[in-house]
């Protein structure tokens, strides 16, 4: 009688187990889904992988590099602006 | 000629049991596949050297003070503990008897501050915890080794093959069936009689089919302790053995068509989603399933420290110099619990064979879910990368990049394979979650 309820227990884990893993993991697909597509909105691949090239030697400060920056931020700002209407 | 017998009885060779002797053997052969057969060698040296130490006759290197004290002291020693215990000797047995009788009432049923107090005579008289005993008391029994050891492969794992292909989730999340299929089959041997295992056993039995050493360790380490020793050799036994199990599952429920199926082209991943994956995961570990948080947590973070390329000097140490000294300590903790009371039961046999069906359940749960995936979805699925949903990173990956490779020299599979593999580990953390939070 007792082996009857530790099977149903062991079956009760097991079904509510691999319900618990598979909603995680769906509710983490949908999240990573969505969190690509808004990163790729606001900062598509290419462009991003430029950035952060670039951006990381200019934060070495000089005055020329302060300028570059000004100039990159305006274009991001206006392609950005551009790409919401 | 007194003292030459007191030297006598003192010596190895004459207290030596046979259990003991077993397993030094046990130790002994562990060392051996590790040496010459290159199974695991990082974790299985430490291991099987830490077995052997801990079977060392009188040495006491694994137990406790008390345990200690009830195995060699003194009578008078003994009848002190008893008298602390609450429990009354019988004057006319021997010592030998005595010793037995306080082994049983020190571990069962015996309040706490009662066992402390026993404890105390025995600190008093001289005894000492073992040296393995506190490696384990410190480095397992807190949970910690596991956690750091986590961290470790979280600073290690890139996220991009994932990230690129999130579907492949799906694949890492069925692999997960193996746990739960071989917790039933534990449950079930226990029903019919032939074995027995409580649930929390048979949970942590489960946990081997996750194919992730440190989350069994974990597991067995909150659910099981007993049966630690068994669970990790049986964990890290099979993840060695990944390319020899693995490999005829894989053909047997696949096509040489389906083999061939080639796979799109990842799409390259932006650091930005790399630094926002970590955090975004441990936000929703804290939101659905805070059980899982010491496991994925310490994932997460090794994980940001990696990505975030501000640290580099904090990743580098947790991937490498860190996680190498938590490996030797982890490894002779488990060593520890490798003594002949406890391994040298039939339930060890046991382990071992459900370790390898969760295992073999774990690589066809994943190869079938990829042919679904593949009936409903557009974008090609080469089924060879469920295989790879158990964790045991990256070893199966290459094994799908490998049994991939021969049906098709041209078909590179090891960057798909990686993503149900990284996914894998996500996915036996949060079963070791659910389980924990269900039995703990």
């Amino acid at each position: 009688m007792q082996d009857l309820e530790l099977l149903q227990e062991g079956l009760a884990l097991m079904a509510l187990g691999m319900g618990v893993v598979f909603v995680f993991l769906t509710v983490l697909v949908i999240s990573v889904t969505l969190m690509s597509k808004l990163v790729g909105r606001f900062q598509p691949a290419p462009v991003a992988v430029n950035t952060g090239n670039k951006s990381s030697p200019s934060s070495g400060s000089s005055a020329q590099n302060d300028e570059v920056m000004a100039v990159i931020s305006a274009a991001v700002h206006r392609y950005r602006s551009s790409r919401r209407r | 000629m007194d003292k030459l017998v007191t030297l006598w009885e003192g010596s190895g060779l004459y207290n030596l049991e046979l259990g003991q002797a077993v397993m030094i053997m046990v130790g002994l052969l562990l060392l051996y596949l590790a040496i010459y057969k290159k199974f695991e060698p990082l974790l299985l040296v430490p291991i099987g050297f830490g077995g052997i130490l801990a079977n060392i006759p009188e040495a006491g290197l694994a137990i406790s003070a008390l345990d200690q004290a009830i195995e060699v002291a003194k009578p008078a020693v003994l009848q002190q503990m008893a008298a602390a215990l609450g429990a009354t000797l019988d004057p006319l047995a021997n010592a030998e008897a005595w010793r037995e009788s306080l082994k049983v009432i020190a571990h069962d049923g015996v309040a706490p501050d009662q066992v402390r107090a026993a404890r105390d005579i025995a600190v008093g008289v001289g005894y000492s915890d073992g040296m393995l005993y506190n490696f384990y008391k410190v480095a397992i029994g807190s949970g910690i080794a596991p956690l750091i050891i986590f961290m470790g492969v979280g600073a290690m794992t890139d996220f991009g093959p994932l990230l690129a292909n999130p579907r492949t989730l799906f694949l890492g999340a069925a692999a997960q069936f193996g746990i739960f299929a071989t917790l039933f089959g534990a449950v079930a041997l226990t029903s019919m009689g032939i074995m027995d295992f409580s649930l929390n056993q048979a949970a942590a039995i489960g946990i081997i089919g996750g194919a992730d050493g440190p989350t069994s360790i974990y597991v067995s380490s909150v659910l099981a302790p007993e049966l630690l020793g068994a669970i990790a050799v049986a964990a890290y036994a099979y993840m060695a053995l990944v390319p020899l199990i693995q490999p005829p599952i894989m053909r047997l429920l696949t096509t040489d068509k389906e083999r061939q199926i080639k796979m799109t082209q990842l799409r390259p991943v932006s650091k930005l989603e790399k630094i926002i994956f970590p955090l975004m995961l441990l936000i929703l570990v804290a939101l659905f399933l805070p059980d899982a948080a010491p496991l994925l947590g310490m994932f997460c973070f090794g994980n940001l420290m990696r990505e975030c390329g501000v640290v580099e000097r904090l990743s580098d140490t947790a991937q490498n110099a860190l996680i190498n000294i938590v490996t030797i300590i982890l490894g002779l903790s488990v060593g520890s619990k490798l003594m002949a009371e406890s391994f040298l039961a039939f339930e060890t046999l046991g382990i071992l064979g459900l370790g390898i069906v969760a295992f073999g359940i774990g690589t066809a749960a994943g190869v079938l879910m990829a042919k679904l995936m593949n009936l409903v979805s557009k974008m090609p699925i080469n089924p060879l990368i469920g295989a790879a949903g158990v964790s045991a990173v990256p070893m199966a990956a290459r094994v799908a990049n490998k049994v991939g490779l021969e049906s098709n020299p041209h078909n590179f599979l090891l960057m798909h394979a990686m993503g149900p593999n990284v996914a894998g580990v996500i996915g036996s953390a949060v079963a070791a979650g659910v389980m924990i939070k269900y039995l703990g």
